[in-house]
């Protein structure tokens, strides 16, 4: 009884607390292909019932995009230089969120990812106090969309009602679907490719790589270990799940 | 039991008859919630619910031709991808690709046919019958036609290639008016005339950005704005990390950094209106350092010869190393190319410039090379053989008919030139006089509002056309689009619109356009097609073929370059070359500052601005939304003692507007910078009041080569109103302040 | 301890229970007025934030925590009040606490049920909240214990029902005294509540036992309460509030802000009630003494805040002091600084001291210092977290202003209700400190 008490005290210290993860959904992103277009931003709010907040509430900084583009400048004119860098959920294996939300509505599921329980969250919003990276975003209004807009929606993903948070979920949907459809063919693993979420589709540059880093074969993989990798904020020891690799210099 | 007296059993029995019809008739006044709860018990036979089917068509945001993919649920497009097999898209997509949901499902869209019964600029429409419509339009049309004075029939569309083109000409041409014209801001013209100067093309040609090694960019947004952003894109980061061992390095050279400078390795700001005299100062370092070794030499000395390094760098304003740096890399990077747009090619000496950045290109032999200049090879199919005038020229021309009355019908497509051109063009006093204005228009922008008929037309997403990609990509390509959904209101085609028209106008027409419906006529023009090249196909059927090429969406021929990609000589170049002098309207003296209005990644040229979720998409460079902004050089700010959020009044010699300024740190101090797209005066909820329109006060001057609006070439002058607006942006502090954001720091710069 | 002189038992009785007894149209009044205010300031604008969403609040993406969240802990920690003076004193024998402790008591409980109520206001989907508490449910879903917010729903609770306790047990004997001073309804009431005391001297030993077991529990109880609060903060990596500082510095803050709240509650009792004879110069003397030392503490933490900030030098922790001391906060913050820190050391004066008027000034700077602490701590640490582009701002709307003000109103309905309930001074507290009348004399 001790044993398996300090068995899962020692699970605390595991990233999720598993053991091992199923899959480890991770993504690559390439400064030195991402031009700031901002395609994926559009993509994410086509794919994921994204409102539209509208002006009034922008210029109360309520804007709900789970995927946004950083702009930094770096010098004076005329040596002045910009560089973008998309932030959204890194899905941290050690998630600062995990821990406050008291009634579990975030949590890391089997495959690496911080999954958001929209019909669970009570509203608190310690989680987005806790985020580091400030990609926690909460429905302020519950937000109604212009008839006919409504009809574009898409009906694998809900939509939420004020008073819940939302943020990136590596659209899980198309993850499920993917092990879904690998399941019925014959119970098979997904293979690197079959999962796409809007953003790295849309991408023009292919600067977004997405794909399992529990298999070494997979295209993330073999990005993640470029020497221009790092992560955002890395030394706040949160553990995130997007690997940036940093622009190279001409 | 007590005994029940017969008083109190008809009582009972009344109350009993009365609560039970009360009951009943309560019962079927409930609405059956089974209706609502479950609508379709017995889905209809088009869908299946809970299965998404994808289907492939063309993009028209704007004028590249990317392939798509839609997504379709039961019955509705949920979203847009590129599609994979489109050698344009590649399966890629750009945000206003992306946006085009919004169009499909706006909610100021045209609905039914609309008339405004005598009172044109209004805006008071109401729906009319199609055959009405069709009916009105159709006999004056036709009594024109009988009078033989049908070239007072105009037809001015927006950029349209593929065989709705081929549609619109051959009904003008039936009709027996040569009056076919098409307008688009965004329209390259100055490049097509440059390029048909030195290279004698009539298309664009690809430029091969992928295996570029150096790409200089003379103010050609590539990644945000100019000809094709996502295949730029594709290119972009190919040519970055897509090859080993090998970085691609991107100069732009441009007074304020758009999105393609922010991804550039180095920003070059030359004085406005100079960069082609940069790209002859290059040229002529190229030739005079030897670096250059064709038996023309001695030609291109001449015709360089007064543009040494010194005298264009005291002109730009680029140090003299700095051109001479540059003009070395260029010369020896394996493969460099030199692209131009943007303010470039858009000052009074636009074709000028365009043609010094050509002669860089031959120089660096690039042409028909790989990572350089590659010319396409013979389109899948040509639509109309006549060039049509495809730039302010022909507004201009349209402008002065329509004052002189020579116009009795306009038709207008797609096309804002109300919105689009400085007001000194003239366009709005001059379509008073035109007695019958026809807008084929999907939504009530400026221009539409003008009409006195409005046939409302289907969105791309519920259109057959076809389209031929330009630039191509090399090799021939030609896209189809299908309707992804059925159509939402009661709308037609634009090419379904002039079959209708042509069978009410009678004679000649509807005999030769007998086509019933847009989808036979591009099934005919294929099969026409299909049949020439009969023997290049594997012995297909063409019902097969079709059948492919629809599910694709796109059809082409990998293999065939444009034979021995044909090097132009250059003496065309060499004799083509001029001082680009570019000429400001208004004094520098009373107007300090150039006007430099760019193309927004969000709204173009403003089409963009009526979807929502562009709207909500923060400026990249600027994070701004919902509304206009003026960008100044933090020196320039601090000197007038302007802060972010001060309203000043921008003043040209053709007018003025109010506008927020916003300090922005990549421009040049004596040029300020406006974003084209808002502005709108008309065009739906979203895009109607919101921001100014820099178009208004840019002065009406061209340059006549090209014979296209120098948007670039307007000087102003700021004043600061006093009052203040928040420029509501999402963007903080742009600084790191010194945290490791944007990468660890390096041990090496 | 008396100033005007040593009153008999009849004379305590009287005074405190005719307050309870006889209620004049003034009470009326001022009742009517702070309810009206309840509703309209409070409940109304919550109302319309329940309809429309918290979007009707000022909150945004960077400062999802606002006025709810800083008024939620400037509540809580008025609410150590009671627990101070009426624990600890009584542990500490002494006996100047005994005419004040018992409204203490009854500022402390109606604080922390104001507290309560502001997380209501401020959960996005208060419909749920009880999800919060672990009861057995159809989903079979616990809360996450490990959260902040759970162990602050633990404290909060068994302090709210620790304190409830502890003040109706020391009002037993009280309410026995109105039991017998009192006829009709009133009296069948009062001999529920009084739960049948008799006064002999068992009870009397099994109280006192009780009351001090209950006091040795509520101390600690009270210090990790407030502890508890901090580490809603404190737990997280936002720079600004990521402090191990935060325990010591929220449970000294809200001891200070609760013995201000003492010193301003006790002005109105004397005022309104007549208790002059009871609350007196010895009272004001030793709550100044006590509000002084706690400020320095106050002050010292501060210090201590600025100098590790200064001293560990990470942009993170240096831009949000910066955003603090000289952004758009910063005249807050400057007046927290001087209400807080410096206008207090004024209580080292005797002259400031020993006048009711001054130190009613005094405290009430002292409170609205207090809540602008609460506020700074939360508006200018959120808008400054670690991504620069990402900063943003933090502006309160009319709601959350609106239910600030209400929230007083509605501490000041709830204690107005208890003095009609309660005998706001502790008769039999008094009167242990009043010298037996001798028989022949």
């Amino acid at each position: 009884m001790v044993s398996t008490f300090v068995e899962k005290l020692k699970a605390y210290s595991k990233p999720g607390y598993y053991d091992e993860f199923e899959y480890h959904w991770t993504m690559t992103i390439d400064l030195d292909r991402c031009t700031g277009c901002e395609a994926c931003v559009v993509a994410c709010q086509a794919e994921n019932n994204l409102p539209i907040v509208g002006e009034k509430r922008y210029a109360r900084n309520r804007e709900i995009k789970w995927i946004r583009i950083e702009r930094y400048w770096e010098g004076d004119y005329p040596d002045v230089k910009m560089g973008f860098i998309p932030i959204l959920c890194q899905h941290c294996d050690d998630a600062p969120c995990e821990t406050v939300c008291p009634v579990f509505a975030t949590y890391h599921n089997r495959d690496g990812l911080n999954t958001q329980v929209y019909n669970r969250c009570i509203g608190t919003r310690s989680c987005a106090i806790y985020c580091p990276y400030e990609v926690r975003y909460f429905n302020w209004f519950t937000y109604t969309w212009d008839e006919p807009l409504e009809q574009q929606l898409n009906p694998d993903v809900s939509v939420r009602e004020k008073g819940v948070m939302e943020k990136c979920t590596f659209c899980i949907q198309r993850i499920r679907i993917a092990k879904d459809n690998a399941k019925d063919d014959d119970k098979r693993r997904v293979r690197d490719g079959e999962v796409v979420p809007a953003c790295v589709q849309s991408c023009p540059t292919e600067a977004m790589v997405f794909g399992d880093s529990n298999d070494p074969e997979a295209e993330v993989s073999k990005k993640m270990k470029n020497e221009r990798g790092y992560k955002v904020l890395e030394e706040l020891n949160t553990t995130p799940s997007v690997v940036y690799l940093k622009k190279a210099h001409a | 039991m007590s005994k029940i007296s017969r008083r109190d059993l008809l009582q009972y029995i009344g109350a009993g008859g009365i609560g039970a019809v009360g009951g009943v008739l309560y019962g079927e006044s409930i609405e059956r919630p089974v209706e609502l709860l479950v609508p379709q018990v017995v889905p209809p036979e088009d869908f299946s619910p809970g299965i998404a089917t994808w289907y492939n068509t063309v993009c028209n945001q704007c004028s590249a031709g990317c392939g798509i993919s839609v997504r379709i649920r039961e019955g509705k497009a949920k979203k847009i991808e590129g599609n994979p097999v489109h050698p344009v898209s590649q399966g890629r997509l750009c945000a206003r690709g992306q946006s085009g949901l919004n169009a499909l499902y706006n909610p100021d869209r045209i609905r039914a046919p609309l008339t405004n019964a005598g009172q044109r600029g209004t805006g008071s429409f109401h729906p009319i019958d199609w055959d009405e419509a069709l009916t009105t339009i159709g006999s004056r049309i036709s009594r024109l036609k009988i009078e033989d004075d049908a070239s007072r029939v105009r037809l001015l569309t927006g950029r349209v290639r593929g065989h709705l083109d081929e549609l619109f000409a051959q009904f003008m041409d039936l009709l027996g008016s040569q009056h076919y014209q098409q307008y688009d801001f965004t329209n390259p013209s100055a490049l097509l005339a440059a390029n048909r100067i030195s290279f004698g093309t009539e298309q664009l040609p690809y430029y091969d950005i992928k295996n570029a090694d150096l790409l200089l960019s003379f103010g050609a947004d590539y990644l945000g704005t100019w000809i094709s952003p996502v295949h730029h894109g594709l290119a972009y980061g190919h040519m970055r990390q897509g090859r080993a061992a090998r970085r691609g390095k991107t100069v732009q050279v441009e007074p304020r950094m758009s999105l393609s400078g922010a991804a550039a390795d180095e920003w070059i700001a030359a004085r406005p209106g100079t960069e082609g005299l940069l790209a002859l100062g290059l040229a002529h370092v190229l030739v005079s350092d030897g670096h250059y070794s064709g038996s023309d030499r001695a030609e291109w000395s001449n015709a360089l010869q007064a543009h040494s390094p010194s005298v264009v760098s005291a002109a730009t304003d680029v140090p003299e190393d700095k051109i001479l740096q540059l003009a070395r890399e260029f010369a020896s990077s394996k493969a460099s190319l030199a692209i131009a747009g943007g303010a470039t090619t858009a000052g009074t000496n636009a074709v000028a410039s365009a043609v010094a950045v050509n002669a860089l290109n031959q120089l660096a032999g690039n042409l028909g090379q790989p990572g350089g200049i590659i010319f396409n090879a013979d389109q899948a199919f040509s639509t109309s053989p006549d060039a049509k005038p495809v730039g302010m020229q022909g507004i201009l021309d349209l402008v002065a008919a329509m004052e002189s009355g020579e116009v009795d019908v306009l038709l207008l497509h797609d096309s804002n030139p109300v919105f689009s051109l400085p007001d000194g063009v003239g366009f709005r006093e001059a379509i008073d006089k035109v007695p019958l204005v026809v807008a084929l228009s999907s939504f009530r922008d400026e221009t539409t509002e003008l009409a006195d008929f409005v046939l409302p037309t289907n969105i791309y997403l519920e259109s057959w056309g076809d389209d031929v990609p330009d630039p191509g990509v090399g090799f021939p390509v030609a896209s189809i689009s299908q309707p992804v959904v059925a159509k939402l209101y009661d709308t037609l085609s634009a090419g379904d619109i002039i079959l209708s028209l042509a069978r009410q106008i009678g004679g000649e027409l509807p005999i030769q356009m007998s086509w019933g419906s847009m989808e036979e006529f591009v099934r005919e023009r294929w099969r026409a097609e299909f049949d020439k090249r009969e023997s290049d196909a594997a012995e297909q059927d063409f019902e097969e073929f079709w059948q492919a090429a629809i599910a694709a969406g796109v059809w082409g021929q990998p293999g065939a370059t444009a034979g021995d990609q044909l090097v132009p000589s250059a003496a065309s170049t060499i004799a083509a070359i001029s001082d680009p002098v570019s000429e400001f309207a208004g004094s520098e003296s009373e107007y300090p500052f150039v006007l430099h209005p760019f193309l927004t990644a969000t709204f173009l040229d403003g089409r963009g601005a009526n979807l929502p979720w562009l709207q909500e998409l923060p400026d990249p460079m600027t994070s701004v939304v919902y509304g206009s902004w003026v960008e100044l050089n933090p020196a320039t700010a601090d000197e007038l003692g302007i802060e972010e959020g001060d309203v000043l009044e921008v003043v040209s010699t053709a007018g003025s507007v109010r506008v927020p300024a916003l300090i922005f740190p990549a421009i040049r101090p004596g040029v300020v910078a406006m974003p084209v797209g808002q502005g709108h005066e008309a065009y739906g909820r979203y895009a109607t009041d919101r921001g100014v329109n820099p178009i208004h006060i840019v002065a009406a001057q061209m340059d006549a080569e090209a014979g296209d609006l120098a948007w670039a070439a307007t000087r102003v002058k700021i004043r600061n109103t006093g009052e203040r607006m928040q420029v509501v942006k999402i963007g903080g502090v742009s600084r790191t302040l010194g945290r490791q954001i944007l990468g660890p720091a390096d041990g090496h710069a | 301890m008396f100033d005007h002189g040593q009153p008999s038992y009849a004379d305590v009785n009287k005074d405190v229970l005719s307050t309870m007894l006889e209620t004049g149209p003034r009470y009326w009044i001022l009742l009517g007025t702070t309810m009206s205010i309840a509703v309209i300031c409070f409940f109304m604008p919550w109302l319309y934030q329940l309809f429309v969403g918290i979007g009707a609040a000022g909150m945004n993406r960077n400062a999802v925590w606002g006025t709810y969240i800083s008024n939620f802990i400037f509540w809580i920690g008025l609410s150590h009040s009671g627990t101070l003076l009426s624990a600890v004193l009584h542990i500490t024998n002494s006996h100047w606490r005994k005419s004040i402790y018992r409204s203490a008591e009854a500022m402390t409980l109606f604080s922390l049920m104001t507290a309560a109520l502001f997380i209501m206001v401020h959960v996005g989907r208060v419909w749920f909240v009880h999800w919060t508490f672990p009861i057995p449910n159809p989903m079979g879903l616990w809360p996450n214990f490990r959260s902040p917010l759970m162990f602050d729903v633990m404290a909060i609770t068994t302090y709210l029902t620790a304190s409830s306790i502890f003040i109706y047990m020391g009002s037993v004997p009280d309410f026995a005294a109105v039991r017998d001073a009192s006829t009709g309804l009133r009296r069948r009431l009062y001999t529920i509540f009084s739960f049948g005391w008799r006064g002999t001297a068992r009870e009397w030993h099994t109280l006192g036992w009780a009351y001090t077991f209950f006091a040795v529990f509520v101390i600690p109880l009270a210090v990790s309460v407030h502890s508890i609060v901090s580490w809603d903060f404190a737990l997280s990596i936002v720079p600004g509030l990521h402090h191990t500082i935060f325990a010591p510095y929220f449970v000294c803050g809200a001891i200070y802000s609760g013995t201000a709240g003492i010193v301003t509650v006790m002005y109105c009792l004397r005022k309104f009630l007549g208790f002059e004879k009871y609350i007196g110069q010895v009272h004001l003397d030793n709550l100044g003494k006590l509000l002084i030392a706690l400020s320095l503490i106050w002050s010292y933490i501060n210090i201590l805040e600025l100098f590790s900030t200064w001293y560990g030098g990470t942009s993170f922790e240096l831009e949000a002091l910066k955003f603090r001391l000289t952004g758009f906060y910063a005249p807050l913050y400057w007046e927290m600084i001087t209400f807080c820190a410096f206008v207090p050391l004024l209580i080292f004066f005797k002259k400031i001291r020993w006048s009711w008027n001054k130190m009613l000034v005094v405290s009430i700077l002292i409170n609205i210092g207090m809540l602008t602490e609460r506020f700074i701590i939360v508006a200018t640490s959120l808008p400054r977290k670690f991504l620069p582009d990402a900063f943003g701002f933090y502006l309160p709307s009319w709601v959350e202003i609106s239910i600030t003000i209400g929230s007083f109103a509605i501490f000041a309905t709830l204690f107005l209700i208890f003095i009609k309930w309660v005998p706001a001074v502790s008769l039999y507290e008094v009167k242990e400190t009043l010298k037996p009348l001798r028989r022949n004399t």
